[in-house]
């Protein structure tokens, strides 16, 4: 195996302190380290625009990025707010790998960047690697649905009766 | 602490009994489209103390009297400081009352805040809604205390940007270096620069600032927000004995005689409205309680 490099080493410690993989042994780290990047995002980009392919995974290192989804009717409706530590979407990993949302960077953001088709095929070739991650994401998604329920329930409108 | 539903001696006002004393509003500001805040003066050589977390029962003349929290500093209890948001006939009687206008007041009633237990621990606060106003006490308690605890932690979550409580001072709050303020919104509009998403969303952002195990919560809003709290606060590792909730009910006499206020065992107005959590947590998930 080549010896990583130094983008490697120091994605790799990245990744082992953000709280989606660092609870993941060394040789995944590295493995994911190994197709990763990091990237300076900009207010006003998007990382993923609603029915457009996903290319891409997201682990949030610094800024803030805001879910959104466009009503006609309503305009740009901002639905949630992720920050430093949170992960951006599970779009990734779903046919037909289509953004659902767009998410749209609300302050200048920086980001792990994990290309999804690399990442599939990771997962694809290591299943304990895929089990990790899989579980890690329905984690992620089980938190944003409650927390999207609990929205829904619009709780503190007169909770004073 | 003062968990006791003995009231503290120290607390026996002349307004603790039954029949109100006349207060006079001195001054009215509005917070929200719906919700205001009062300055009560009482009369004329009156004492009146209270401790964070407690409420006084007011009363509009010829209207009726609902009970609402103190949301003023305890240190300097006069005149008394009550926000009300208007959503029936007597707080929106309450609401609109003028400087110089009389209201009844009886109290202060109920349980405080924890402080003195919290003392040398990290404090989180979890406010939801108008849930920041009995909060509000115990962070003037902390700020003026501040060399008594160590990290100090505001987690607050209204509906929209517009419905958020006290924004200056959250604003102020914020500027300290001596605090955690952090700020969401269910729903915001697009020019909204802050958080969005439920106040549970934000203990990820809040983690680094607070250790689980030797903190103390103090949460108060909707109850069904006060419960995912609450397992929030569990799942991070804070201890069960030191998570406290202030719950609401329906409070007529304010001294546990009537009953309109019972929970399971407990009557809300004498034994809380303050609680330990896990004095609470069984009976927050039953029906018809």
């Amino acid at each position: 195996m080549a010896r990583p490099t130094e983008d490697e080493r120091r994605i790799f410690e990245l990744l082992r302190r953000h709280p989606f993989t660092r609870a993941l042994p060394e040789n995944h780290l590295q493995r994911l380290a190994s197709i990763a990047s990091v990237c300076q995002l900009q207010p006003g980009d998007y990382l993923l625009r609603e029915g457009r392919p996903v290319d891409a995974f997201y682990l949030l290192l610094s800024g803030r990025v805001g879910v959104e989804v466009y009503q006609p009717d309503r305009g740009v409706i901002p639905l949630q707010t992720l920050s430093r530590g949170d992960a951006v979407g599970w779009s990734w990993a779903l046919p037909p790998y289509r953004a659902t949302f767009d998410i749209r960077v609300l302050e200048p953001t920086e980001a792990i960047c994990l290309p999804a088709s690399e990442l599939r095929q990771l997962m694809h070739d290591d299943p304990v690697l895929a089990v990790s991650i899989l579980k890690k994401l329905l984690s992620m998604v089980a938190s944003r649905i409650q927390a999207t329920r609990l929205q829904l329930l619009d709780m503190y409108h007169r909770e004073n009766p | 602490m003062n968990h006791s539903p003995v009231p503290h001696p120290a607390l026996s006002m002349p307004t603790q009994g039954t029949f109100p004393l006349f207060f006079r509003v001195v001054r009215r500001q509005r917070e929200t489209p719906d919700t205001y805040t009062l300055w009560l003066e009482p009369p004329a050589g009156t004492p009146f103390a209270f401790q964070p977390g407690q409420f006084n029962m007011l009363y509009v003349f010829g209207v009726g009297e609902v009970p609402i929290s103190i949301s003023g500093p305890a240190h300097d209890p006069i005149p008394v400081v009550h926000t009300i948001r208007a959503v029936g006939a007597v707080t929106r009687a309450l609401v609109n009352l003028k400087p110089g206008d009389l209201v009844g007041v009886r109290g202060p009633f109920g349980t405080s805040w924890p402080l003195e237990q919290a003392q040398g621990k990290d404090v989180v606060i979890v406010a939801g809604g108008i849930g920041l106003a009995p909060l509000r006490p115990a962070l003037y308690h902390l700020l003026h205390h501040r060399e008594a605890y160590n990290q100090v932690v505001l987690l607050y979550g209204a509906r929209t940007p517009r419905d958020l409580l006290y924004r200056r001072e959250l604003e102020r709050w914020r500027g300290r270096f001596d605090m955690e303020v952090l700020v969401t919104v269910d729903r915001g509009p697009r020019e909204w620069r802050g958080h969005v998403g439920v106040v549970t969303t934000l203990f990820d952002l809040a983690e680094p600032f607070f250790q689980p195990a030797n903190t103390v919560a103090l949460v108060c809003g909707p109850e069904i927000m006060m419960r995912y709290t609450a397992r929030e606060l569990l799942r991070r590792g804070v201890p069960e004995e030191h998570i406290y909730v202030s719950l609401e009910r329906n409070m007529k006499c304010g001294q546990g005689f009537c009953g309109h206020c019972q929970f399971g065992p407990l009557f809300i107005c004498k034994d809380g409205a303050v609680f330990p959590y896990p004095q609470v947590a069984h009976l927050m998930t039953l029906r018809e309680v």
